[in-house]
């Protein structure tokens, strides 16, 4: 069972379910460079829907306000989320605690229509009441990405700070350094790469954003996902093709570079312990 | 480095005999207890550490040792007690105002900083000049010979290393007193030995003040001046490794350290100079060989080390303290050998002899019948 | 030095008080504020009536000269329960949320248990290469699917081609793409759970039951299963509770004849401009998942617990 060999249907398993993964993106890939307008014909390489794309103004408009967005609320959401994630996972019990593991844990998995149209409701109702927020825009749907990516982020955060070897934070203060240089000084240099991740994720949740993003937009801040799916709703079009190689490349290479560096510092360690060893 | 560096500290045993006797007590911990949600960890706890000693906590895991040293370091607040450094009570410091720095069971380098990096955090912590600091940083590197790998980083050394760096770093701020927590579990048994000279001769060295923790007791009886041994959350015993193995105080710390016989037994006779004591299980009245504070026909319990015992085939000449049986069996050890005598009432008694020469066939085989013996002086008296 | 130490602890413990609540504060605040708040305010809209005017519903409290009126409306709810159309999509969601999950876990099982069997050095090669398409967009991988599953899309071209069929299969708008869909974008969700909790699995258990005479299917069932259990609890729950929800897929994918929930509440909101309902449908959908959102918190706490 547990053996080399005998494992044979499980192995096919995740080969199948590889090629399931990534089969329909490579298709898309290859079509995006497809001269013809039918998916299932194939007219010869061009690169025309690239240019396209990159002329569809409105596309690129919405395109510019989505990686804003992203950026603003990941960031926030990093903030918040790095601080909930320390309570999560540092704080023993504390008056209220059950009900703000359940506000971590409820945004996870919680349907995008549900988040979408109670955001809404609130943002209208807090306009009757209190003028704010004046129109919906980009700050509202700041607002609705920074409350679901941060619980995605304080995921992340404690999971790390749960393997983290809690006798650092004793040895820093051990040493004389009070709790928050010890924070400074060796906690955020040691999650710094969860820090990135919850960033990195944080960024793509908001970038994917439909749905919350429908409801609580307004009429002039269409964002990325919006346009695609408008766009998509009419029919296939290669230039959503087009975009969608445009991200599968810049994913493919944000990986390949964090794996590379993460490959040569364990490299770099082996060797130096390899020639040290007493 | 200090002004109380022992001159000429080359005879170990002599600066041992020397620090076995606590000078004052520089540390005093005062009735402490310490209850957690679910178990009382410590329980009265009261101990005295002198000025340079190095003083060892020993039992086996879950026996509270561990949190002691977490109260002293300051990561755990006593229920109860007190804790007083050099005649400064500790209990209000918290950990990075203590004169207390720790080396951790697993050494807890920060990856991310570089061997100096590590060694200087704590005397950055106070804010010194910098030059100031990498002075102390070089003088350190030496002391722990750690020198040509002052840029490294922790997982680039090996084990012995990082104790070497984690050693450097607890003692860069001259704490007052210096904790050990398991400080050789994590080398191989090799290392081990050679490393736990090497830790003590760069503590006498610098004459630091010295609370290790251990369930160890080579580790524990060779480094430390004395031990003290504990029992859950108790201390049973404290004194010198040759006081505690020699005159143990209770059938806990005589059974913890080493290994031994024990008989049960009744004071029969008493006598200015010994005591005789009779045993249900043993057919020859056992005598002690020093009057004990002990009420006539009170039940006792007799501890006798096995390297006490001699073996013959015939019966010795003493009245007391002999007793036959069978040879059960013999386990082999190169230096010596153990003989297990398995006695007509069924106790199994063990005795051990040094194989001091190059035998050609053995002197017992098991199964044979054979006499164990012992002197007056080798039994201890112990409360039933 | 010689400061009172009663005094000191005094100073020590305000200022511990007050970082603790500039730490758990704003997120605490934030969570409150646009999380849990906007549900009471879906509650509140979904008892009231619609009206044609911005916003369009009515108050619940009403002043009327010198009387307060408190008007509950629960004719929403009423509505729901007797329209066939919302009851069967309810119905539906949860069907095919279901099976969706039975499927995603039947394929990520197996995934998930050779992954984690794997040296680790490669194991984080294919655990990367699991997680690595759910980091390019949602949207265009459910669009990949349009072009594949649709009457003239390469999969009946490809079967046409091949001779297994004559004339082309009508996939797309199916529930048959709807399973597709969902397995395919909620696939690492089940699985990284899954992983999580099988590669702490010691290796020497297995090897001991096999030592002590169980056959492989008996290992499986007696050992591993009951080992892995709150990894699969979690990847389902991480799957059917969104799945449904789900709009995206039964939008793009689905047909007419398998309407799921998350597609009524868009088209009553967007289309229908019915806030009410749209409100009261939410508040249904939250009541039945409540169950599961509470078992996967259960589950999340315990990991997430500081020891």
């Amino acid at each position: 069972m547990s053996g080399r060999g005998g494992a044979a249907l499980p192995r096919l398993m995740l080969w199948s379910g590889l090629i399931f993964l990534y089969a329909p993106m490579v298709i898309l890939v290859v079509y995006s460079f497809n001269e013809s307008r039918l998916v299932t014909v194939w007219g010869g390489f061009s690169t025309r829907w690239y240019r396209a794309l990159v002329e569809d103004q409105q596309m690129m408009n919405a395109a510019w306000r989505s990686l804003q967005i992203a950026f603003f609320s990941a960031t926030a959401a990093t903030l918040l989320g790095t601080l909930a994630g320390i309570v999560m996972a540092r704080w023993g019990r504390f008056r209220g605690r059950t009900l703000f593991s359940g506000l971590i844990t409820a945004p996870l998995v919680m349907p995008d229509v549900i988040i979408g149209l109670s955001l809404l409701l609130l943002f209208v109702s807090l306009s009757r009441w209190i003028g704010w927020p004046e129109t919906r825009g980009m700050l509202t749907i700041w607002i609705a990405h920074v409350t679901f990516c941060s619980a995605y982020v304080a995921v992340v955060i404690s999971s790390r700070l749960r393997d983290f070897d809690r006798s650092l934070e004793e040895a820093a203060m051990d040493l004389g350094a009070d709790r928050l240089r010890t924070f400074l000084w060796v906690t955020l240099p040691l999650i710094a790469p969860a820090l990135i991740a919850g960033w990195l994720l944080a960024f793509t949740l908001s970038l994917d954003d439909l749905v919350i993003a429908s409801f609580v937009s307004g009429p002039a801040s269409t964002t990325l996902p919006m346009q695609v799916f408008s766009s998509v709703r009419l029919g296939v079009t290669p230039k959503i093709n087009a975009l969608a190689t445009l991200l599968i490349a810049l994913v493919g290479i944000a990986v390949l570079l964090a794996g590379w560096v993460l490959h040569r510092e364990q490299q770099r360690a082996r060797v130096a312990r390899s020639a040290s060893g007493d | 480095m200090t002004a109380n560096t022992p001159p000429g500290a080359r005879d170990g045993a002599e600066v041992a005999a020397a620090a076995a006797t606590p000078a004052g007590s520089y540390l005093r911990v005062v009735g402490v207890s310490k209850d957690f949600a679910d178990c009382r960890a410590l329980e009265q706890v009261d101990l005295e550490v002198g000025k340079g000693e190095i003083f060892a906590l020993l039992g086996a895991s879950g026996c509270g040792k561990s949190t002691l040293l977490r109260v002293l370091a300051g990561f755990e607040t006593p229920s109860e007690g007190h804790v007083i450094l050099d005649g400064e009570p500790l209990d209000a410091l918290p950990p990075h105002r203590r004169p207390v720095n720790m080396m951790f069971q697993s050494y807890a380098l920060f990856p991310h900083m570089s061997v100096e990096k590590n060694i200087a955090f704590g005397l950055k912590q106070e804010g010194l000049r910098r030059a100031e600091i990498a002075e102390r940083v070089v003088e350190m590197l030496t002391l722990v010979r750690m020198g040509e790998y002052a840029r490294r980083k922790p997982d680039q050394l090996s084990g012995g290393q990082q104790q070497r760096v984690a050693l450097a770093r607890s003692l860069i701020k001259r704490p007052k007193l210096l904790l050990l927590d398991e400080p050789m579990g994590a080398l191989d048994r090799k290392l081990r030995a050679q490393m736990q000279i090497e830790v003590v001769d760069i503590l006498r060295r610098l004459g630091v003040t010295c609370l290790m923790v251990t369930h160890d007791q080579d580790e524990a009886m060779t480094m430390a001046g004395r031990i003290a041994i504990m029992e859950r959350g108790r201390i049973r015993q404290v004194g010198a490794p040759a006081e505690v193995y020699e005159k143990p105080s209770c059938r806990y710390s005589a059974e913890f350290i080493g290994s031994v016989n024990l008989f049960e037994g009744r004071v029969s006779e008493q006598f200015p100079d010994h005591l005789l004591i009779t045993s249900r299980s043993l057919p020859y009245p056992i005598r002690v060989g020093y009057a004990a504070l002990v009420p006539d026909a009170a039940q006792v319990t007799l501890a006798v080390r096995p390297e006490k015992m001699s073996l013959s085939h015939s019966p010795p000449a003493q009245a007391h303290n002999k007793l036959s049986g069978v040879i059960e069996r013999i386990a082999y050890f190169g230096s010596h050998s153990a003989y297990y005598l398995r006695t007509p009432s069924g106790q199994t008694v063990r005795g051990v002899l040094l194989n001091a020469q190059r035998q050609s066939g053995p002197r017992f085989v098991a199964g044979e019948q054979a006499w164990m013996a012992w002197e007056a002086d080798a039994v201890v008296v112990l409360p039933a | 030095m010689k400061r009172a130490p009663g005094r000191e602890r005094g100073f020590a413990q305000v200022a511990r008080a007050r970082l603790r609540w500039l730490v758990v504060g704003p997120p605490y605040l934030w969570l409150l504020l646009f999380f849990a708040a906007p549900f009471l305010i879906v509650l509140k809209i979904s008892l009231a009536e619609a009206q044609i005017a911005m916003p369009p519903f009515t108050d619940l409290l009403r002043w009327s000269g010198e009387k307060l009126s408190l008007t509950l409306n629960l004719a929403n709810y009423g509505f729901l329960l007797s329209d066939e159309l919302y009851v069967s999509a309810y119905l539906n969601s949860l069907r095919i949320a279901l099976n969706a999950t039975l499927l995603c876990l039947l394929i990520a099982y197996p995934m998930a248990w050779v992954i984690a069997r794997m040296p680790p050095g490669r194991r984080l090669v294919f655990l990367m290469l699991i997680i690595l398409p759910s980091w390019t967009s949602f949207l265009i991988r459910i669009y990949a699917w349009i072009g594949i599953l649709k009457n003239e899309g390469l999969l009946n071209e490809a079967l046409l081609a091949l001779g297994l069929i004559d004339a082309p299969l009508r996939i797309l708008h199916s529930e048959a793409a709807l399973y597709i869909g969902i397995v395919y974008a909620y696939l690492p969700f089940m699985l990284l759970p899954l992983y999580a909790n099988l590669v702490k699995l010691d290796d020497r258990l297995l090897e001991a039951a096999t030592d002590l005479g169980a056959k492989s299917h008996q290992v499986f069932v007696r050992v591993i299963l009951p080992l892995s259990r709150s990894g699969i609890l979690a990847g389902c729950m991480l799957v059917f509770i969104p799945a449904v929800g789900e709009f995206v897929i039964p939008e793009l994918l689905g047909g007419a004849g398998n309407l799921m929930i998350g597609k009524v509440l868009w088209q009553e909101f967007f289309n229908n401009r019915d806030w009410p309902v749209a409100s009261a449908v939410a508040i249904v959908m939250l009541l039945l998942l409540m169950v599961p959102i509470m078992l996967l918190h259960r589950y999340q706490a315990r990991e997430l617990e500081a020891r």
